[in-house]
């Protein structure tokens, strides 16, 4: 008898603990965690990786999403249609993005990388999280005009998602909370920091050439206020002054906040591979570096709200620059691409 | 001797090892929340009967919808009940009959003097961390600026004019936070009037909600002088402060099976 109830307790306690402790050492077995790479000189990370630690099987699921046209109403514009890998992620020769039904958006897709070191999304900010950033353009009618609620149906009804869902996530729900980890699971381990300037500046195995090192010095005098740190951006809206493309009118932040203060500002992008990256400014509309630096020489305008650090010494709006001196830039700015990232297959569509 | 050792040992371990899973042998119950809409005395009626409002505006509602959230009973001793903040997530739709009444589950069986809820999503929700779920819902119901990534909190449409005759001109209210720099959320406090005691199924809190003081609570609006209210840093937290005192508890009836 007693052997009995022995055995009855015995069981009841394995019962009840069936859910917990067990089932996590068997994920642990199946689903590594991944680790997202951070450059000792790099800011703290942004993105909180213990509330969605990346693990192989969720960077997996996030993958196929990226690439999957399901996550928009017409079923063939994906993530990665803006967000092309050979261009460290943009959208290269569309100067603003083309959505389902080529509609046109009004600006020019932002690249994808050091996306777990950034303080908000989109050039306006409008998602303050990484995580809250897909909403926008999933359901945007110029990018892929879905809604949330028919994407999950549409992955509920294929059998593949169902099981990579299983295998990335405890719970296994096709719900939005495991649609949005996935990607930012994918997302957050894009990290862009194997670059000639990294080699030379934090690991000391290559060096500048002349005209680079002179360049860079250009760049830390005149473009370094505002494009500062190790990312090349201080994260702020600001307006460069650029002139207003009356097409758009686009406010910009004042958008976001609704204060005039805001108008026509807009996020002061990471120079990271921005050899990759053109066309420039939000709305693409720059070709070249050269007719960026062309800009800040002589095309500056005072528009509303315009950045005080966009006046020179003479107390007039740009940045006054030779052919020379834009030369010398623009070899210092090559030396921030990341050619590994543009070829990593890890994150490649095929 | 052995066996009855482990006896002894293992209701102690079956205790131990399930002590952290919040077993809880207390009973529980349902709460229904019950949202009524009125403008002044009479009855919210959508897209037909022209009310009067501050100010002399005459005007129409032709939608009505809010988000509520983060509900919690505070107990008469003083402690607090939050209800799970994952299930506590809801769009109020005066259109949409079944919206305006909520069932709540496994509300601890005790006495309650309070209720509380938030309008709108608070800060540390907002837009996402584990009210992802709630996505949907609020994108079926038209509650998601899709360009910003927020949650719009309170959706008020409608027509007014200065007089009865007159009510023709749209005008529209949306209210939500502006990313981090601005947090509308506002937390509700209502007296429940009565104590609130929990030991059976089927009590219901009727909240009673006035359109008027939408326009004139704390502050008062006058349509015509901005009819189109949206992201607005000026106008929407003045809004936001009159829906917070908006609401009282009518009663606490015995629901309807």
């Amino acid at each position: 008898m007693l052997r009995y109830w022995s055995y009855i307790a015995i069981l009841m306690t394995l019962i009840s603990c069936s859910g917990d402790e067990y089932a996590v050492v068997e994920d642990l077995d199946e689903n590594k965690e991944l680790e997202v790479p951070q450059p000792a000189y790099f800011p703290e990370l942004t993105y909180d990786i213990n509330e969605n630690p990346p693990t192989e099987k969720g960077f997996e699921l996030g993958k196929k999403l990226f690439y999957d046209g399901k996550l928009s109403s017409s079923g063939v514009i994906s993530c990665g249609f803006c967000h092309m890998q050979e261009f460290a992620f943009t959208h290269h020769t569309h100067r603003v993005s083309h959505g389902v039904g080529g509609a046109l958006g009004t600006r020019n897709a932002q690249p994808l990388h050091n996306l777990a070191y950034k303080k908000s999304f989109n050039w306006d900010g409008a998602a303050a999280h990484l995580d809250a950033h897909f909403i926008i353009p999933i359901t945007t009618e110029v990018e892929m005009n879905e809604e949330i609620g028919n994407v999950l149906e549409k992955l509920k009804d294929d059998p593949s998602y169902q099981e990579m869902f299983n295998a990335a996530f405890e719970d296994g729900q096709i719900d939005t909370k495991n649609l949005f980890d996935a990607l930012a699971q994918f997302l957050v381990m894009m990290v862009s920091a194997e670059t000639k300037y990294d080699r030379v500046v934090h690991q000391g195995t290559a060096e500048f050439t002349a005209e680079e090192q002179a360049g860079k010095a250009l760049f830390d005098s005149k473009c370094s206020s505002c494009h500062s740190g190790e990312l090349f951006t201080n994260q702020q809206y600001m307006n460069n002054g650029l002139p207003i493309n009356p097409q758009y009118d686009d406010k910009g932040r004042g958008r976001v906040t609704g204060n005039p203060d805001d108008d026509y500002t807009f996020q002061v992008p990471s120079l990271r591979n921005i050899e990759f990256t053109l066309p420039y400014m939000h709305d693409g509309r720059f070709d070249t570096l050269e007719e960026v630096l062309d800009f800040y020489d002589s095309g500056v305008e005072e528009t509303p709200n315009i950045s005080q650090e966009m006046y020179n010494e003479n107390n007039v709006p740009g940045i006054p620059l030779t052919e020379e001196e834009k030369e010398k830039i623009i070899a210092f700015l090559k030396t921030l691409s990341d050619v590994d990232l543009t070829l990593d297959e890890r994150f490649s569509e095929f | 001797m052995r066996n009855k050792e482990v006896f002894f040992l293992l209701p102690i371990l079956l205790l131990l090892s399930c002590s952290d899973d919040d077993v809880q042998q207390e009973l529980t119950t349902e709460l229904n929340l019950t949202f009524d809409h009125h403008v002044g005395g009479e009855d919210l009626e959508l897209s037909g009967q022209i009310y009067e409002k501050n100010a002399g505006e005459h005007f129409r509602i032709d939608t009505l919808k809010y988000i509520i959230s983060n509900i919690e009973l505070q107990l008469t001793n003083g402690d607090t009940f939050k209800y799970p903040v994952e299930e506590s997530y809801f769009v109020i739709n005066e259109k949409d009959p079944s919206s305006l009444s909520i069932d709540l589950e496994d509300i601890p069986a005790d006495n309650y003097d309070k209720i509380r809820f938030g309008f709108g999503i608070d800060q540390s929700n907002y837009p996402l961390n584990g009210v992802d779920n709630f996505v949907p819902t609020a994108e079926e119901n038209g509650m998601l600026w899709s360009w910003s990534a927020g949650y719009k909190f309170l959706k008020l449409e409608g027509e007014y004019g200065n007089s009865i005759a007159e009510v023709e001109q749209k005008f529209l209210y949306h209210v939500g936070s502006h990313g981090e720099n601005l947090d509308n959320y506002k937390v509700v406090e209502l007296d429940l009037g009565e104590t609130l005691r929990l030991d059976q199924d089927g009590q219901s809190i009727r909240l009673d909600m006035d359109v008027l003081k939408i326009f004139n609570a704390v502050h008062a609006f006058e349509i015509a002088e901005k009819d189109d209210i949206q992201v607005d840093p000026v106008n929407a937290p003045k809004i936001a402060e009159n829906m917070k005192n908006s609401f009282q508890v009518d009663a606490i009836v015995q629901a309807s099976e």
